[in-house]
């Protein structure tokens, strides 16, 4: 891909984080008042609304949860790979190849967990 | 082990220019922030992805385990990070994703030429223009957004401000 194909892809895979990542964030940090800490609340197992597991089982979270793995591994990947294209001084294929691993294999098993956790009763 | 036509000095050389604003200004600041943030949500990512797969099991686990066997994996994995050495990393990663988000959204403005300000002559003995007035307040914006991320977030997780 060109660099300014790659360029409007980190943008957009950016706003995709901006709205999934509010989500998330919105899940963990804003679903209780606030007695208690959040281990004591989202992030507990089960047994409360928006703790961990409901949030995988309900599917417009879980689809959310998908989209955000999906945004940020690509803007990760292109971002880390736009910094050693700096630092070396031009593009290299053994760095975009080894990167494109890294970003295949977390969305494989980041996918994984989301369809396990989303499944598990 | 680099690639041809690539020395270990010349990215040495390279790391030391990028990460080392100098005498430079806020823009240069920015630019080192937004590279440094990005890098360590980045790896922090990759660990978050690989440490929410140990819930359902680990790497080995690829269908539906047990109800109980997913319970127990969790809590030992709770148990292992719930300490204040990984409240206070993970209050720094929310100061770095807010940084990055807000420093973000400042750099895709000013690639489509949004908020740039008008263009002006160099005037003699003085130093070059850098950011404009609304660049600058975006600026200032993502680092007080990311100083009220990383106090929210150690409260969230310590109850550091409340009884």
């Amino acid at each position: 891909m060109r660099e300014r194909d790659l360029m409007l892809l980190h943008y957009i895979t950016g706003i995709g984080i901006l709205v999934f990542g509010s989500i998330h964030v919105a899940t963990i940090f804003f679903t209780y008042p606030f007695q208690d800490t959040i281990w004591e609340t989202t992030l507990r197992f089960d047994s409360i609304p928006y703790a961990v597991l409901p949030v995988y089982r309900n599917a417009l979270l879980a689809a959310s949860l998908f989209g955000l793995l999906l945004c940020t591994t690509v803007h990760a990947m292109n971002g880390l790979r736009s910094i050693i294209t700096e630092l070396v001084g031009a593009r290299k294929r053994w760095v975009e190849a080894l990167l494109f691993a890294v970003g295949v294999f977390l969305l494989v098993y980041g996918t994984r967990t989301i369809l396990i956790a989303h499944s598990l009763v | 082990m680099l690639a041809r036509g690539v020395s270990r000095s010349s990215v040495i050389q390279s790391l030391k220019v990028m990460l080392i604003p100098g005498r430079y200004g806020l823009e240069r600041w920015s630019y080192v922030l937004q590279r440094v943030s990005g890098v360590v949500v980045s790896l922090y990512f990759i660990a978050h992805v690989l440490e929410t797969g140990n819930f359902v099991g680990g790497i080995t686990v690829w269908s539906v385990p047990d109800y109980s066997f997913a319970e127990r994996a969790y809590e030992e994995t709770v148990k292992l990070l719930k300490n204040p050495i990984f409240d206070a990393g993970l209050a720094v990663v929310g100061f770095l994703v807010a940084l990055h988000t807000i420093n973000g959204i400042r750099l895709v403005l000013a690639h489509f030429g949004f908020s740039l300000g008008r263009p002006r002559r160099p005037e003699p003995f003085s130093p070059p223009p850098s950011f404009s007035s609304k660049q600058r307040a975006l600026f200032w914006l993502s680092i007080s957004l990311a100083v009220f991320a990383l106090l929210y977030t150690l409260d969230s997780l310590m109850k550091v401000f409340r009884p």
